[in-house]
């Protein structure tokens, strides 16, 4: 593999983390504005354990998504009673403070000489767990592709369950659920928290990617291509955002022949998806309808 | 069994229902009637707990309803149909009827395994409650697929499902022909006979004349008249409430 097309997969990997949680989100009813901010705390946490306190990386991994999963706890237990528009709003709005948060953070220790650590605006350098292990980036894709089918897993066994069927009937009707002895507050705030860790985890991976972040990759476009990639690829299954990730970034910005014409395209296709689409290429009906063809077969 | 004491609930100073009181009795099929907006839905709200009274109490074999979140109500044994059929159009009919059957965490099934899988027993029950209401063949279809007639039924499944002793059912009979009619009326009784207790809110008299043991009167919020069906139908208050008095009339 050429390290372009390793880094447009390792990317698409990556990214397919924050679709996920926006995906989870979808689909217990609400939208969210906000899962860059999960992404980008799991991003500094990891990058802050292993750079500055020598951590091993796979502690990292765990801190960053535990602190991020936290975050959207707190979110979360907030704005439990918010639904809709003021949802929306309240998480874009705690993303925007986590973000110009960043910015003004500046937590760094000395190291071999060299200041290590947040430097607000001017970003967060030398995350260099890679190198310092020689990690090639093919292993490093390995690494990411293993979590991610993880989590898919996790989410394609839970949506098989009745607390995946659970989670779909609050996105449906959080009243008639409600009214079926279902606890919709806690269902949702555990929906969250999960979604929290997913973005955390994703942020924890792209950090020693990129090796260099700054808060402006966590702003709100980012949180914005997330749920578009659920509504794309579909909401029916968990497959839904990847294909909408692979549609993106593996096709669009992957192909150089169209990569200038990426936003273009992609807004289209978000429109065109929208009308004729409303919950995406694989959307609970069409799923239905695929899982019975393969019972027949 | 059930008890509502001086309930009441105004909305901005509409008195939607004021200061009614009524007792339902142990296996009965109780009716509740009324001209359009006389409480008959705030009724059945508060007795959810969708609503919360402004004054009054509902008392549900003996025990005080007050506070009572709607999602404790169903365990406490009291489960409902909706006026406007309220299902979960993207699920299938069989998930529908296990959401109001499933097991309780701890005691069936066991807390994980009750999330990934149901008890034999529970799957027996659903299946059951499947052939009580005709849906047994289409287990696997998703309700919104469903024709209107079959979405009423899963309606009243999925309210039988939750193992009440009483169940209310607001306006089951809404957009049905005489055919259906006739059919929910067997189910009811068929309700009644397994020893549910039905509060039944309804417009359409044929069926409420036909199934029910005593029937209460609404207007304006206030219990106008309480009786047999045979009672009711021969009393002038309720009448006039339905066909307006004689003075409104040439008015």
């Amino acid at each position: 593999m050429s390290e372009y097309a390793i880094s447009i997969a390792s990317n698409m990997g990556m990214i397919a983390f924050v679709a996920l949680s926006a995906y989870v989100v979808l689909v217990v009813g609400e939208i969210s504005f906000g899962q860059q901010a999960y992404f980008g705390i799991g991003a500094y946490v990891s990058g802050m354990a292993t750079a500055m306190w020598g951590w091993p990386f796979g502690f990292a991994l765990v801190l960053g998504s535990c602190v991020a999963a936290i975050a959207a706890f707190a979110v979360g237990a907030l704005t439990l009673r918010l639904r809709g528009l003021y949802f929306a709003i309240a998480t874009l709005c705690f993303a925007e403070m986590i973000r110009l948060g960043l910015n003004s953070i500046h937590v760094q220790v000395e190291i071999d000489g060299e200041p290590v650590g947040p430097d607000g605006a001017e970003g967060f350098g030398d995350i260099r767990w890679m190198f310092e292990h020689d990690v090639t980036t093919l292993e490093y894709m390995f690494i990411i592709y293993a979590l991610l089918g993880a989590v898919l897993v996790v989410l394609l066994l839970v949506e098989r369950s009745n607390l995946g069927a659970v989670i779909r009937m609050i996105g449906q009707d959080p009243l008639l659920a409600r009214s079926q002895g279902i606890d919709v507050g806690t269902c949702k705030l555990l929906v969250i928290v999960f979604s929290g860790m997913i973005a955390g985890l994703g942020g924890c991976l792209y950090a020693h990617f990129a090796t260099y972040i700054e808060p402006n990759v966590f702003n709100v476009m980012l949180g914005v291509h997330a749920l578009a990639y659920g509504l794309i690829g579909g909401l029916g299954t968990a497959l839904g955002p990847i294909i909408g990730v692979v549609l993106d970034i593996g096709f669009l910005e992957g192909v150089r022949a169209i990569q200038g014409y990426r936003m273009i395209a992609f807004g289209g296709l978000v429109a065109i998806l929208l009308i004729i689409m409303p919950r995406g290429i694989l959307d609970e009906v069409r799923i239905h309808h695929i899982k019975r063809w393969l019972r027949r077969q | 069994m059930l008890k509502l004491d001086d309930l009441s609930k105004h909305f901005d100073g509409v008195r939607a229902v004021d200061g009614l009181s009524l007792e339902v009795d142990q296996g009965e099929v109780f009716g509740l009637i009324g001209p359009n907006g006389s409480g008959k839905s705030t009724t059945v709200n508060l007795i959810c707990g969708v609503l919360s009274a402004t004054r009054g109490k509902v008392t549900f074999k003996g025990r005080d309803l007050h506070g009572l979140p709607p999602h404790r109500r169903l365990n406490a044994g009291i489960s409902r149909t909706f006026q406007n059929i309220r299902l979960f159009g993207e699920l299938t009919v069989w998930q529908n009827v296990w959401i109001a059957r499933r097991d309780a965490p701890g005691r069936e099934a066991g807390f994980i395994r009750n999330w990934f899988g149901s008890s034999a027993r529970t799957r027996e029950a659903i299946e059951e409650t499947l052939v009580f209401a005709d849906l047994a063949g289409r287990a696997n279809d998703l309700a919104q697929n469903l024709a209107f007639g079959e979405q009423r039924r899963l309606e009243l499944a999925r309210a039988v499902a939750a193992r009440p002793d009483l169940i209310l059912l607001d306006e089951p009979a809404a957009g049905m022909n005489r055919e259906e009619v006739e059919d929910l009326r067997q189910r009811i009784l068929a309700l009644k006979h397994d020893g549910i207790t039905v509060l039944l809110v309804e417009h359409v008299m044929e069926l409420v004349m036909g199934v029910t043991d005593r029937i209460a009167v609404l207007n304006f919020g206030k219990l106008i008249a309480l009786g047999t069906p045979g009672e009711i139908q021969g009393n002038a208050a309720v009448r006039e409430a339905y066909l307006g008095s004689p003075d409104s009339e040439s008015a």
